[in-house]
């Protein structure tokens, strides 16, 4: 790239130079289109710049949830059996349904984008609009499993007191297990700390679609979008791995 | 100035040149998605021990990688944001695996070194190996017992 194509300093470490950079381009809008901040040289530097920063965001999501996986990682390892009859509480059908949905939504944020890049705001915000309402939907659904574990007794820690009459007909005879604390414990972390996600997911993708109600993304810029739909693509990626390791256990 | 010159993206005019997929593209990969979930499930109903989890975690991330592929772009975008994406899988991994050597293998040893989480009960910490049958279980054994008195060898 050029250097001569912006009015950027031709020496970044010159301090004076930065200044009298800055203060033109506060002064006038000669630098380029009204979406690039005057800090980048160009829009392509800043599209990179910020799908770095939320690829490193997202890096942060997965250590995040990556102490929670080995802390499930150690805690089956040590009472196989305790989880399996724990996970054999869990509702198949429930869990399943939500990994449809939550997929499906993916699917609609992946759209979104495209439909940003096309330029075609309407379409964009019908798709920000079904991902937002498929994120209710799931939140729905985890309500009504919620409800059955805590009418059932089926709790974290010392609050696991299951009722026999709620349990899994797949686990009738068998006895309560010692650990299922430590499965329920996991199990509402994991999936608690993945619901608030959705929760954030539904306030910034609503936020993304208001600005694209405002008419703020072109053909040329639509990196908001870009990036909400990779941060709702994470919260599917870990929902991925939740259903098969908390709902499938043999 | 030139670590964003590698950019598919970049081009003379420093504008941004999206990559758009087609409707088409998008939706296959969606039903595959889809029957992955049907496959996963249909196998968590087969008992084959413990097989049942390499076949969940491998089928789950083929999914994640369909994900991360296309619907996350990571095909078509720049190459360090893929690095930085699989660095953090990678020392996730690191986390895991060493954690589990550790808590998976507490208390294997314990009756070699006459070493006890509770020696006034011999009690063991939890996992590892089965504590073999000689070793020292009654109420301060640990405590009148050598280190090496039950090593066996």
């Amino acid at each position: 790239m050029s250097t001569a194509s912006t009015d950027a300093p031709a020496s970044p470490d010159s301090a004076l130079a930065d200044k009298a950079h800055d203060d033109h381009a506060h002064g006038d809008h000669s630098h380029g289109p009204k979406f690039l901040a005057h800090h980048f040289d160009t829009p392509v530097h800043q599209f990179d710049t910020a799908k770095l920063g939320m690829w490193l965001f997202l890096a942060q999501e997965l250590l995040f949830f990556g102490g929670l996986f080995v802390a499930y990682g150690i805690y089956r390892n040590w009472y196989p059996d305790d989880f399996s009859w724990s996970s054999h509480q869990l509702d198949r059908f429930m869990g399943g349904a939500n990994t449809i949905v939550l997929l499906f939504s993916s699917l609609t944020a992946a759209l979104a984008v495209r439909s940003a890049q096309l330029g075609t705001r309407k379409n964009t915000s019908i798709l920000l609009l079904i991902t937002i309402a498929c994120a209710f939907g799931f939140l729905v659904i985890k309500y009504f499993e919620y409800v059955h574990k805590f009418e059932a007794g089926l709790l974290p820690g010392n609050l696991f007191h299951p009722h026999v009459d709620h349990l899994a007909a797949s686990t009738a005879g068998l006895p309560i297990p010692r650990h299922g604390g430590s499965f329920f414990g996991i199990y509402f972390m994991m999936t608690g700390v993945h619901g608030v996600h959705v929760i954030i997911g539904i306030g910034v993708i609503f936020w993304i679609w208001l600005r694209n109600h405002r008419g703020e993304f072109t053909t040329e810029y639509w990196t908001p979008v870009d990036l909400v739909a990779l941060y709702w693509h994470l919260v599917d990626l870990v929902w991925i791995y939740l259903f098969p390791l908390l709902y499938l256990i043999d | 100035m030139s670590a964003y010159r590698e950019n598919e993206h970049e081009s003379d005019d420093g504008a941004v040149h999206a990559h758009i997929a087609p409707i088409k593209l998008y939706v296959g990969i969606f039903l595959a998605l889809i029957f992955f979930t049907i496959i996963t499930v249909a196998l968590s109903l087969v008992h084959l021990g413990p097989v049942n989890l390499a076949i969940a975690i491998v089928i789950a991330t083929l999914k994640a990688a369909l994900v991360v592929t296309f619907f996350m772009h990571l095909k078509d975008d720049n190459r360090f944001n893929a690095l930085v994406f699989i660095g953090s899988l990678l020392f996730g991994g690191v986390f895991l695996a060493y954690t589990l050597n550790d808590t998976g293998r507490r208390g294997e040893t314990d009756h070699l070194q006459g070493a006890y989480v509770n020696p006034a009960t011999g009690e063991v910490a939890p996992g590892g190996a089965p504590i073999p049958v000689e070793a020292p279980v009654e109420a301060g054994a640990a405590h009148d017992a050598p280190a090496n008195a039950h090593g066996g060898h």
